[in-house]
């Protein structure tokens, strides 16, 4: 048996998964050649360690805990207010822009009175996302449609909000929420005209909330809801 | 280096991407010490939090981030152990069962290491191994299971059990 064909034959020797006769073979080769047993010995003590995780896979992080941590760390730095945000996104027009690339928001105007959570994730895995797009409805005519795409890491909000009272103060946060659980994607302010375009990232991912929700900040009086069917 | 990030870190990056890294495991690592996914739940947040404070006394020389985390999670489910135990109306811990499940959690410590470590490898390596290792599948059958050639299957599982090597040397674990 040559060197070549022991060293194809090795993997399922360690692992036990060789025929008795191949496996005789592979052992009386090793017993003469001090180089295919030098690769053996690098390989023989993984059975040992997989037996450690046999049976365990490794569950999704929970969701709301990142969003608890941030709170906890922006309240024991000491300021006693929230993280600070950084400013957001603002791409002139309403409704432009429904393009879900990094581009748009590379290329969009800072500033202009928004407030929004920009996280750049790890989302670039082609397989692991899809969209999803749903409109949200509040009392007197405020409305919100936000599309959602999801990554390994969450999911990443698009949302473009108007009909919102034109005060550009109020801070509104969003919220993906099933019964009994709630996690924020983040928090944005509207400009003077109660609009605003955010982008905000939620460890959530889609599957695991069954609608999105904007509520004030100060007394979390809902302002817009809309389900995920 | 996303500990020393954690530090100076204003937007909550760094802490978004160590908790996305690691988050996971944490938590099934947690769970399953304690059984019980609200207190799991505590544990990953106090953990990330430890982290957070502690950053600056990381040293990256002694250990990887990931050996870091799961020693600052090892130390917080002995503690809320404790906490159990002292609560009235809850079962008392024996100090000899206390020990016992020290040594325990190290080993799960271990095996969850090496879960992360197959979840780095590719699919079709992650495959051979379960399926021979956890399964207990020879080449043949899972040529067999798979409609693969008997030849791929050998030659990627040995790929597959030296990218494990590489990946848990990496991660700082090494077979006894």
């Amino acid at each position: 048996m040559s060197c070549a064909h022991v060293r194809e034959q090795l993997g399922g020797y360690v692992l036990g998964a060789l025929e008795p006769a191949e496996r005789d073979a592979v052992a009386a080769h090793l017993a003469e050649c001090r180089t295919c047993a030098a690769e053996h010995e690098r390989l023989a003590g993984l059975p040992a360690l997989l037996a450690h995780a046999d049976g365990l896979e490794i569950p999704a992080a929970p969701a709301g805990v990142e969003e608890r941590v941030l709170d906890r760390i922006a309240r024991e730095r000491g300021s006693g207010r929230r993280r600070r945000l950084p400013r957001a996104a603002w791409i002139p027009g309403w409704a432009r822009g429904r393009s879900l690339a990094a581009g748009a928001l590379a290329g969009a105007v800072l500033g202009a009175g928004v407030t929004a959570v920009v996280l750049g994730g790890d989302d670039d895995d082609p397989a692991a996302q899809q969209s999803y797009s749903l409109v949200l409805s509040g009392a007197g005519g405020a409305s919100a449609r936000a599309e959602l795409a999801s990554g390994r890491g969450g999911t990443q909000v698009h949302m473009w909000v108007k009909g919102l009272p034109p005060d550009g103060d109020t801070v509104y946060e969003v919220r993906c929420e099933r019964r009994g659980w709630s996690a924020s994607a983040g928090t944005f302010r509207t400009d003077s005209r109660g609009r605003a375009y955010v982008v905000l990232t939620t460890a959530a991912r889609l599957g695991e909330y069954e609608r999105i929700r904007v509520v004030r900040r100060s007394d979390t009086t809902n302002v817009l809801t809309g389900r995920l069917n | 280096m996303l500990v020393e990030r954690l530090r100076g870190d204003e937007t909550g990056d760094a802490m978004r991407a160590l908790y996305r890294s690691y988050g996971g495991e944490l938590y099934g690592f947690t769970l399953n010490a304690l059984g019980d996914a609200g207190a799991a739940e505590e544990i990953v947040q106090e953990v990330s939090l430890r982290a957070w404070r502690h950053s600056g006394r990381y040293d990256p020389r002694r250990a990887a981030v990931r050996t870091w985390l799961y020693q600052i999670a090892r130390n917080a489910i002995i503690d809320s152990r404790r906490r159990a135990a002292v609560r009235p109306g809850l079962p008392q811990h024996e100090p000899a069962i206390e020990a016992e499940g020290g040594a325990t959690l190290e080993q799960a410590m271990l095996g969850w290491q090496v879960a992360a470590a197959l979840e780095r490898l590719t699919p079709e390596h992650r495959q051979m191994i379960r399926m021979a290792q956890f399964r207990g599948l020879t080449m043949r059958e899972i040529a067999e299971h798979t409609g693969l050639p008997l030849g791929t299957v050998k030659s990627r599982t040995w790929y597959a059990l030296r990218s494990l090597r590489l990946v848990l040397e990496e991660m700082g674990v090494t077979p006894s």
